[in-house]
């Protein structure tokens, strides 16, 4: 088949001015888009992905950012060959939306919270189509049918804030492709959603763009979602392409390093491992210059198994010591209905008659969609939300109904890590402020000077260093505001931690590298985890035992590689079918039906 | 439905506020160790203006029945023993105009407008004096508001397009002037510059009112009394407009929604007019209705500089005279005032922002 050019970009520079002059976020990038075809962009945050997408649809804010050089050539519907750097903003527009739309990564943000969905997607086919407001609505409906959305008629008239993110996800997707656009770029369009819900948007995005005879820019840090979507490739690394090539070629012989390390350092299923292979596994980087260490993804991977006989002997030795959390009937109800006096007359039950056990040093997973319960039972146990029922016993001591003063003292003992690095570090103070607030409050050490060594010493556990001391957190990446939230929680010299979607937030790179740190401080420090994720590999990978949690209820728990090997429950097998994994196998399977003759 | 109830809730709590203040406002004026009343006796000699002041303010009686009885008289249905002329929950009766509802024992229920007492200076009813000054007050502060309203949005939003310009800068400057200067200065200013030194070309006066009655009895009206008040008044509320709707604006322009409607090929004024202007006005709308209340009452100086008649000239002039029944009257009709325009924004804001309706 022959294969008919749609994009050209042709040595794109984009760059942004500085208080240091101007620096370069794409940085000479090339790349064809073929009509009917996927083109996969990976990389972590930073590495000039998104600066690509926006470059192409003129949407660069400028000032402070600009396109230096290179051209992006744009085979138009109409037969007219034009080059998107050059064009004015006016014949911009008419492209964007109607040959070239956009999808973006938040669906929380990205749709205008005072109208409807209904109008937004309107807006965009009276804009383009010419067509009366009745005939922009019945086709809004039928594209509400097409991505899948329950209930077209209702989300018509519905505002954004009314729907769940994967349903504003579709209500995107569908104002993207209503005016059928020849290229739709998809910037992380599934990075902020569970993935349950990622599975059923990359299906609906697969299905949709043969209908609609799209080609797709679809831009991920996520190696695995590559594999469920793409056709060819393109590895991104400080805006610059390191590697590109068919899906297939990157999966099975993948030649740059750092396209070996995002290949390794997503957690496997199939194997348990000490720890996970990480971007310093691959390579190093001395003056700017990327210097190949010779590893492959297998010999990564293989040195840090745990056989099962370690992972037996383990477990035997944390069953043999005494529990240190015992929950008991627990029940968090919400109410949601009031009577006209304010009077409670109905519940969300968010945690429905929960028990289970945590052993002195055990990691305990808690897994499932979002809307589970499995937040709302992590910050029951620690007070945090109010319980309605049951009982919460850490070390024989009731939680539940503790007085203020041992409450606080309790507190020392258990801490919690968020899930959004960026806003529960205050921005107005230092980290090494933020770090030492709890040690004060808590009265721990004998003054400011000690307590000062204390946050030094605890900043290089998290692979931090003193001078960061004095900064503020914007000036840190998510990794390292998460590493620094780890940080404040072992301020106290905790027992146990909750971790709540602590790595959700950040990119699979840097997943790996806060993941074999809370691993490394476990060894250490002896800590008991519970570790909350609605990704079954992650939680798989950190814990001992798993709990799958739907609905305020247990649907299963038990030993993590039992649980994965053999699940007992439809709900368990959802969520781990949903885990994006990668395999060559699937690959091939995809490539065969997609690209057929 | 979700509307009604969210609004009848508001109306409830907003009577509970009202009540709150009537006690509070009593308590300030019956318990407190300052005697109003006394303070009122001693100026006066004659025997039965002592009495009707007695009467009037129930002395007699321990401040729990006070209150009860002041509570009677606030209420549009009240009870009363019509027949008895020393009943102390009726004192001004011959004059209160009221509908018969129906009679318990010597009881009757009557409805009527709330009684706010009597003028120890000109034995007037305060009700009458707070409808005669309001109208003069509600026209300068509405047209303040519009005025500032309008001038404030516009700028705000062109200060926000050309952020870091020299328009931008220049607006910012004289803003922030307009929000540290007080009112009677900007008032004692205009006042003489357009007034005085300028009165050949503007034809305004430094001073006067915009309703008075003149010699026949007829009602005149002088709009061109208006225009210094209003500008004295604006001044600040169109400074602090012009810069939360900036910087509101600013906040809204970098939000995702933006992009996502530029994204989708709309023009630069459908992205700024359509997506991004009714998301900043939010807050300027609780700003707006905030100081609308306030204005209502709140502008005694500008009031009196002008010697523009309002509520403002007339509360200090009470207050000037120790006439606690129309202070207090006053006092209790701008918490009126306060509480039901905060329905009122409540309403507004439901009705711009989805959101807020849900809650």
């Amino acid at each position: 088949m022959e294969r008919k050019l749609l994009l050209e970009v042709k040595n794109l520079v984009t760059e942004f001015k500085t208080d240091d002059g101007y620096v370069k976020a794409v940085n000479d990038v090339s790349f064809n888009l073929y009509r009917g075809e996927t083109v996969g962009i990976v990389g972590e945050s930073g590495s000039g992905k998104s600066v690509t997408s926006l470059s192409i649809m003129s949407l660069i804010p400028n000032p402070p950012g600009r396109i230096a050089s290179g051209q992006i050539i744009y085979h138009a519907k109409d037969g007219r060959t034009v080059d998107l750097t050059k064009i004015p903003e006016a014949e911009m527009r008419k492209f964007r939306g109607d040959e070239i739309a956009m999808i973006f990564q938040e669906p929380m943000t990205s749709l205008n919270p005072v109208f409807t969905c209904g109008d937004q997607v309107m807006e965009a086919i009276i804009l383009h189509q010419k067509k009366t407001k009745q005939e922009a609505r019945d086709l809004t409906l039928k594209m509400f049918e097409k991505v899948r959305l329950p209930d077209p008629a209702r989300v018509l008239d519905a505002y954004p804030h009314q729907l769940s993110g994967g349903q504003k996800q579709r209500v995107m997707i569908a104002m993207a492709m209503s005016c059928n656009p020849s290229i739709l770029i998809a910037d992380e369009p599934t990075t902020a959603l569970d993935v349950t819900v990622q599975a059923t948007i990359l299906d609906l995005m697969n299905q949709l763009r043969h209908e609609i005879d799209s080609s797709v820019i679809f831009i991920t840090h996520d190696l695995g979602v590559i594999a469920e979507i793409a056709d060819d490739v393109i590895v991104m690394y400080k805006g610059k392409i390191v590697e590109q090539g068919s899906v297939m070629d990157i999966f099975s012989n993948p030649k740059h390093p750092y396209t070996r390390s995002l290949l390794a350092c997503r957690p496997p299923l199939q194997t348990r491992l000490r720890k996970l292979p990480t971007v310093v596994d691959f390579m190093r980087e001395e003056n700017g210059q990327i210097i190949e260490l010779p590893t492959t993804v297998k010999e990564a991977i293989d040195k840090n198994v745990i056989t099962q006989a370690e992972t037996d002997r383990r477990r035997e030795d944390l069953l043999s010591r005494k529990p240190i959390l015992e929950i008991k009937g627990l029940q968090t109800w919400f109410p949601t209905k009031h009577d006209f006096f304010g009077r409670v007359t109905g519940y969300v039950k968010a945690v429905d008659d929960v028990s289970f056990n945590v052993h002195e040093g055990e990691t305990v997973g808690l897994v499932g969609e979002s809307g589970c319960g499995k937040t709302t039972l992590g910050r029951t146990i620690l007070r945090l939300a109010p319980a309605t029922g049951g009982q919460v016993l850490f070390e024989g001591r009731n939680v539940l109904d503790l007085p203020a003063n041992e409450l606080k003292d309790l507190r020392r003992h258990m801490q919690i890590i968020f899930q959004d690095p960026y806003s529960s570090l205050n921005p107005r103070m230092s980290i090494g402020a933020a770090i030492q607030e709890p040690m004060s409050v808590h009265g721990i050490h004998a003054n400011e000077v000690q307590r000062k060594e204390k946050v030094l010493e605890l900043l290089a556990k998290v692979n931090m260093r003193p001078e960061h001391y004095y900064r503020y957190p914007h000036e840190f990446s998510g990794g390292q505001r998460q590493r620094i939230c780890i940080a404040r929680a072992l301020a106290l010299n905790p027992k146990f931690i909750i971790c709540d979607e602590s790595v959700s937030a950040l990119d699979v790179s840097v997943q790996a590298q806060v993941l074999n740190l809370l691993i490394q401080l476990r060894e250490e420090f002896k800590f008991t985890y519970i570790f909350i994720s609605h990704d079954l590999s992650v939680v798989k990978f950190m814990s001992d035992r798993m709990v799958v949690m739907n609905k305020g209820k247990i649907e299963e728990m038990g030993p993590s590689d039992e649980i994965y090997n053999n699940p007992q429950k439809e709900y368990t097998r959802k969520l781990i079918n949903a885990i994006p994994k990668g395999e060559l196998e699937d690959i091939r399977k995809r490539m065969s039906v997609t690209v057929g003759p | 439905m979700l509307f009604i109830k969210y609004i009848s809730k508001r109306i409830l709590n907003g009577l509970l506020v009202i009540v709150g203040v009537v006690v509070f406002i009593f308590v300030l004026f019956n318990v407190l160790p300052v005697n109003s009343a006394n303070m009122t006796l001693g100026q006066r000699t004659d025997k039965a203006s002592l009495k009707a002041i007695e009467r009037e303010f129930r002395l007699h009686l321990p401040w729990y029945s006070r209150l009860a009885y002041y509570f009677n008289d606030l209420s549009p249905v009240s009870a009363h023993r019509l027949s008895d002329d020393s009943d102390p929950s009726w004192i001004s009766k011959k004059q209160v105009s009221f509908v018969k509802l129906f009679s318990v024992g010597e009881n009757t229920v009557v409805l009527k407008q709330p009684n706010l007492g009597r003028s120890f200076q000109s034995r007037r009813l305060v009700s009458e004096i707070v409808m005669e000054n309001f109208p003069a007050t509600a026209v300068l502060a509405l047209s303040a508001m519009l005025l500032a309203s309008v001038i404030g949005i516009v700028l705000g939003v062109f200060a926000a397009l050309r952020q870091y310009s020299f328009w931008d800068n220049a607006i910012l400057f004289i803003s922030n002037i307009g929000i540290s200067q007080p009112s009677f200065f900007a008032a004692f200013i205009i006042a003489m510059v357009f007034g005085y030194y300028l009165h050949h070309l503007t034809g305004l006066n430094p001073q006067g009112p915009l309703i008075w009655v003149d010699d026949e009895g007829n009602t005149v009206y002088v709009w061109r009394n208006l225009i210094l008040p209003v500008i004295a008044l604006g001044i600040r509320p169109v400074a602090i407009i012009a810069q939360l709707t900036r910087s509101s604006m600013l906040d809204t322009l970098s939000m995702d929604f933006v992009r996502t409607a530029k994204a989708k090929g709309l023009s630069y004024y459908v992205i700024i007019f359509k997506h991004a202007l009714r998301n900043a006005l939010n807050p300027v709308i609780t700003s707006i209705s905030g100081w609308l209340a306030a204005l209502f009452t709140g502008a005694y100086f500008i009031e009196e500089v002008f010697n523009y008649n309002g509520l403002g000239s007339q509360t200090i002039y009470a207050i000037r005279n120790f006439d606690f029944p129309v202070v207090m009257g006053l006092s209790l009709f701008v918490a009126v005032v306060f509480v039901v325009m905060n329905i009122l924004t409540d309403m507004l804001y439901a009705l711009v922002d989805p959101r807020v309706r849900i809650q």
